[in-house]
């Protein structure tokens, strides 16, 4: 019950503190929607059809843009040494770190949701697929993201190397959860039926919980300095 | 009850922080700790804190082993330090909700918020509450970092250079609170290059130099009283300052 309470007011202030300042948010949001604005104007649509590189746009940017999300969680820790109090204090480093998580894939959504509504409205894509069932491979996919994102932004927050480290950290393990996203989502657009985007959501489960319980384990050993 | 440090060591890759100190403070009266930049100041109360782990030696509370690692005694640690540690983009009142929550100090939203009046009120930041701590003078945020400390009345305080930032009506309310805390049978460390304020509200004091404790005694010692009396004499303290003083114990015996 306690590791449920730390884990909301970690949470619920990062998430406060988000949107009150504006720190991270209007950066991903500009990007994925300037991202689909791109791809939409560079390609052309007589040549590729929009249904059949959507989905792999879609996770590439939001790939990129829960990266860059994931790089400045750590910000607002660091600035006055407010993560030492909070290491100080008898809150356990799994729950600090299932909080920050909790409130990266708030942001990841929101960026997620922004990216598909832009690039099915820029490339004119209708998915056969439901927005539920589009949800239920996005879900599962982002919380994997936000699990990786939120234990290497601590490690490249204390790097020499800063956030150009989290990419080069970062980018080889969520190689599978974008593969089989795009891979779930790609076959949602084509209309195919579910029992064939049952099996890549599965295995993105498999990552998402894994990654999560690792991260919970792994994080108190890279939260301190 | 007391706390002990035993051998303690601590490298920084190839600097040596802290070479075999052995500390003690107790309940009676709090223990100020001097030395020049360098010498280890920080480093102890990390190491006594439990938020680093010695590369040698103990820490004991009355005689059992603590640890950082261990959220007991994580509960029962308080810091203030030069960095306020606070969130500039919340109000003052929501980063000692935080804080008092993490420490499980936040059943009752009437009871933590009258906790967090009286721990406002008692450094004299009672009208900052509702205050973005980003728009605070550095006194204001000192304060604030001070209050929250008292929100989860811990059981020993690591103070290191606390007054920094603070005005003289603000570092006379830290004072009284200290006073008060030690009074109240609470373990006190305090860090601070100001000597004479230092030996005022401490019982004893240790001076280290580069890593080595190089003078330790009653505040009320004759040499804690050539200490004071070097800073206030005839040379002014502006020509020996305390890192002179540090440095050179041998002189002040």
């Amino acid at each position: 019950m306690r590791e449920l309470r730390w884990t909301w007011l970690f949470a619920a202030k990062d998430l406060r503190a988000e949107f009150r300042s504006g720190g991270r948010l209007p950066a991903m949001a500009a990007f994925v929607v300037l991202a689909g604005f791109l791809f939409a104007v560079s390609l052309d649509r007589t040549q590729v059809p929009g249904r059949g590189v959507a989905a792999g746009l879609l996770w590439l940017v939001v790939l990129f843009a829960a990266t860059a999300g994931a790089g400045r969680a750590f910000d607002l820790e660091d600035r006055d040494g407010a993560f030492r109090h909070v290491l100080l204090s008898p809150a356990s480093r799994s729950s600090v770190f299932l909080g920050k998580t909790a409130a990266n894939l708030v942001l990841i959504w929101i960026a997620t949701g922004l990216a598909f509504f832009a690039l099915t409205a820029f490339l004119g894509v209708r998915s056969p697929g439901s927005l539920a069932s589009h949800g239920a491979v996005l879900l599962p996919g982002t919380v994997g993201l936000a699990a990786v994102g939120t234990l290497f932004g601590r490690v490249s927050s204390h790097s020499s190397l800063g956030d150009t480290l989290l990419p080069v950290l970062a980018f080889p393990l969520l190689t599978p959860v974008v593969f089989f996203g795009a891979t779930a989502t790609t076959r949602l657009f084509l209309g195919r039926p579910w029992p064939e985007v049952s099996g890549p959501v599965r295995l993105l489960w498999a990552f998402a919980l894994g990654s999560l319980a690792a991260g919970a384990v792994l994080f108190r050993h890279v939260a301190e300095e | 009850m007391t706390l002990e440090g035993r051998g303690l060591v601590c490298d920084y890759g190839p600097a040596r922080a802290l070479d075999g100190v052995s500390v003690s403070a107790d309940a009676t009266g709090a223990l100020a700790v001097f030395g020049p930049n360098g010498a280890g100041k920080t480093t102890l109360l990390k190491v006594l804190s439990g938020e680093r782990k010695p590369d040698a030696g103990v820490v004991l509370l009355d005689g059992e082993p603590v640890s950082g690692s261990d959220p007991a005694w994580r509960a029962r640690v308080g810091v203030v330090s030069h960095r306020t540690g606070l969130y500039a983009k919340l109000t003052v009142g929501e980063n000692l909700r935080f804080f008092a929550g993490l420490h499980g100090r936040a059943a009752g939203r009437r009871k933590a918020d009258a906790a967090l009046k009286a721990a406002l009120d008692r450094v004299g930041a009672g009208a900052l509450a509702d205050a973005r701590v980003g728009a605070l003078s550095r006194g204001e945020r000192q304060r604030v970092a001070v209050a929250r400390t008292f929100l989860h009345d811990p059981e020993v305080v690591f103070l290191d250079e606390p007054f920094t930032g603070l005005d003289l009506g603000g570092a006379a309310l830290l004072e009284a609170a200290l006073a008060e805390l030690a009074a109240a049978g609470r373990i006190v460390v305090l860090a601070t290059h100001d000597m004479a304020r230092g030996l005022r509200l401490a019982d004893r004091f240790l001076v280290l130099r580069q890593g080595r404790k190089a003078l330790e005694g009653a505040a009320a010692s004759h040499e804690a009283r050539d200490l004071a009396a070097a800073l206030d004499g005839g040379d002014g303290p502006a020509a020996v300052g305390p890192a002179e003083l540090s440095l050179a114990p041998a002189g002040i015996r």
